[in-house]
């Protein structure tokens, strides 16, 4: 193509499509340009940053650019961090799976059987408004909730159910699993609704015509076809939940160790090669994760 | 046979349907016609189950089906928009019923395969059980739909406008097909459509369903030649409508109505004593090919239409804005009383 107009010169006129097709191309290049220069600033380069630190040399108080694998080697064979991966992978698929129970059905009340748009659209704000207070705020307030002289307990202890009250309610593995679902469920209920809200009505009512009961209908038709909005919400709650800390930090009492809660202590403590090996591990779990996902539903074919 | 007793459907205060009666009888290939809004679709939801009556009752072969459960009614549905499962292929879509209905479902895989396949057969798609449906035309689409119907053999099959989204030349091959398939299988069809000529041309038998209710039903010639009343005459496209008062003879009051084609022009005052005639202004023709229309202005307002065959040319050179009378023979009219 360079060749061409360097052997013929100026006095070629490009044809009207080769023109079209050439601001088509800068028009292209214009509109990803901004896109790609923060993706490479602030992406690629700190995660290039990371990995380099990574092997850095770690000593009390100070970190020098010497490379090494000490930290990744400290950190394989560490019990505690191979025990956060575990709670990390643990709490995030329990999670995973109670905002789909919490929100599926939800998200089919109101995509399927809401038919108004408008009464639909407020119903998904409803389901936001608790995102109009801070992330904090929304976590402590579980802890009145929860607590052994909490809302909870008083009423399990005034109705008789129980006599003393639960502890396992709050820092404990439970409160954060209760915490996250609440927070993330949203995530969840958005895309599916969304899927739902896209199937034809008729599709449905041809079910039943031909004779399918709801629950056949419901396996047959809606369910693989809200898929894709399973797999988008899924998506978001798992890049969450595994990059968590907060949660587990304040509702835990320190019990659930995340791999989000050793960087922030290894951070804290300025060691800095080895949360650059706990951030590494996170990135690996959640590409993998993603990779996953996006392999069970070909979203392309779906959206 | 399908019959309907006193069915009425509202909406908040609109009246959709108001006292239907109305019979299939078996065997037959019913056509219903209705202006667009007229409740036809309702009609069809209701016979199907998707919606249940505020009055009245359904029944098939005599026995009670309103309050039943739709996908118990054994009862074919053919949407307007195909409504085929986007996630299935050809042979899913039309195995769908056989596999998964809720009574006696089959569970022989052979058998649903030789069963899928005879569908597809009978509407012309061997060999497309492979495809996706979104790969298929929408001609093709439409033969899936009416496959994944009739390959349950329900009792009746409700089709609701099954031409509408077919270009003209796909339109007019599947009536063809429709109707011998139709034949074929000895099932009775309720073809609902806006179109009069679709209704004529296809039905056994065409009702016409207008302000709620069932005005005619008839065999389609009869119903042509014969309306009995100014809405049915109004569906059929064909009649002219106006007051017997606008005429020089004295045919009584009220609507009376003559066809389009049994109208002659002459200039003012030259048509026969002995035919009825009225005063109209003509105010532009339309060509359509082999036939040309023209309309004229009544004194009191009514539109009025005239076709003219090419082949035998009736009508003088026409002015337009200048008056002319429109005669017609006494027993081409057709006089309706009570009616609106």
């Amino acid at each position: 193509m360079t060749a061409l107009t360097t052997d013929t010169p100026s006095t070629t006129t490009h044809s009207p499509a080769e023109l079209r097709e050439k601001k088509d191309r800068r028009r292209a290049i214009a509109l990803l340009s901004p896109g790609l220069l923060w993706m490479t600033l602030f992406m690629v380069l700190p995660m290039a940053m990371v990995i380099y630190v990574s092997f850095w040399t770690q000593t009390t108080f100070s970190v020098n650019s010497t490379l090494t694998t000490a930290s990744w080697e400290r950190f394989l064979s560490s019990a505690t961090y191979l025990g956060a991966i575990w709670t990390t992978l643990r709490i995030w698929l329990i999670v995973l799976i109670a905002t789909i129970v919490v929100g599926y059905p939800v998200a089919l009340f109101i995509g399927l059987f809401v038919r108004n748009k408008t009464l639909q659209t407020a119903l998904l704000v409803a389901c936001v408004i608790p995102f109009w207070t801070s992330f904090l705020i929304r976590v402590i307030a579980w802890r009145p909730m929860l607590g052994t002289e909490g809302a909870i307990n008083m009423i399990l202890m005034k109705l008789g159910i129980i006599s003393e009250p639960l502890t396992f309610l709050l820092f404990s593995e439970f409160s954060v699993l209760v915490g996250m679902t609440q927070i993330y469920c949203v995530f969840m209920v958005g895309p599916i609704t969304f899927m739902l809200g896209r199937i034809d009505i008729s599709v449905i009512e041809a079910a039943r015509d031909l004779g399918a009961s709801f629950g056949t209908i419901f396996r047959r038709i809606i369910l693989p076809l809200s898929l894709p909005g399973v797999m988008v919400g899924s998506i978001f709650v798992s890049v969450m939940v595994l990059g968590e800390f907060a949660t587990a930090a304040s509702l835990s009492g320190r019990k659930t160790n995340l791999l989000g809660n050793i960087i922030v202590s290894q951070v804290g403590s300025l060691k800095w090669a080895f949360a650059a090996v706990a951030g590494v591990v996170l990135t690996i779990i959640i590409t993998a994760v993603i990779a996953l996902a996006l392999r069970l539903v070909d979203l392309r074919k779906e959206m | 046979m399908l019959t309907l007793n006193q069915v009425s459907r509202r909406y908040g205060g609109a009246t959709a349907l108001d006292g239907v009666d109305f019979v299939v009888p078996e065997n037959t290939y019913m056509a219903l016609l209705g202006a667009s809004g007229a409740g036809k679709t309702t009609l069809l939801r209701l016979i199907a189950g998707f919606e249940e009556p505020d009055q009245g009752t359904i029944s098939l072969h005599g026995e009670r089906i309103d309050g039943q459960p739709s996908h118990l009614r054994d009862i074919g549905f053919v949407f307007q928009n195909f409504a085929l499962f986007p996630h299935l292929t050809v042979a899913e879509n039309v195995a769908f019923g056989l596999r998964h209905r809720a009574h006696a479902p089959l569970t022989n895989e052979t058998e649903i395969k030789d069963r899928t396949e005879a569908a597809l057969e009978l509407v012309g798609l061997t060999g497309f059980g492979h495809r996706g449906v979104s790969a298929i035309s929408g001609g093709q689409r439409q033969r899936v739909a009416l496959a994944r119907t009739l390959v349950c053999e329900p009792r009746i099959v409700l089709l609701d406008e099954p031409l509408g989204a077919l270009d003209a030349n796909l339109r007019s091959r599947m009536c063809d097909e429709l109707k011998a398939i139709r034949e074929r299988l000895g099932v009775s069809f309720l073809h609902v459509t806006g179109s009069e000529t679709e209704a004529l041309t296809m039905g056994d038998q065409v009702a016409v369903l207008a302000n709620g209710r069932i005005m005619q039903s008839d065999a389609p010639d009869m119903l042509f030649s014969h309306p009995g009343n100014a809405e049915a005459a109004r569906h059929l496209n064909a009649w002219n409508i106006f007051d017997a008062s606008l005429c020089n003879h004295d045919l009584g009051q009220g609507p009376i109505a003559v066809r389009f084609d049994q109208i002659d022009v002459s200039d003012p005052g030259a048509a026969p004593t002995e035919r009825p005639a009225l005063h109209a202004t003509y105010l532009t023709g339309e060509f359509n090919g082999p036939t040309a229309l023209s309309f004229f202005r009544a004194a009191d307002g009514t539109l009025l239409q005239v076709v003219d065959h090419l082949s035998q040319p009736r009508l003088p050179d026409l002015v337009e804005g200048q008056g002319y009378d429109l005669h017609f023979a006494a027993d081409a009219l057709r006089q309706f009383h009570g009616a609106a």
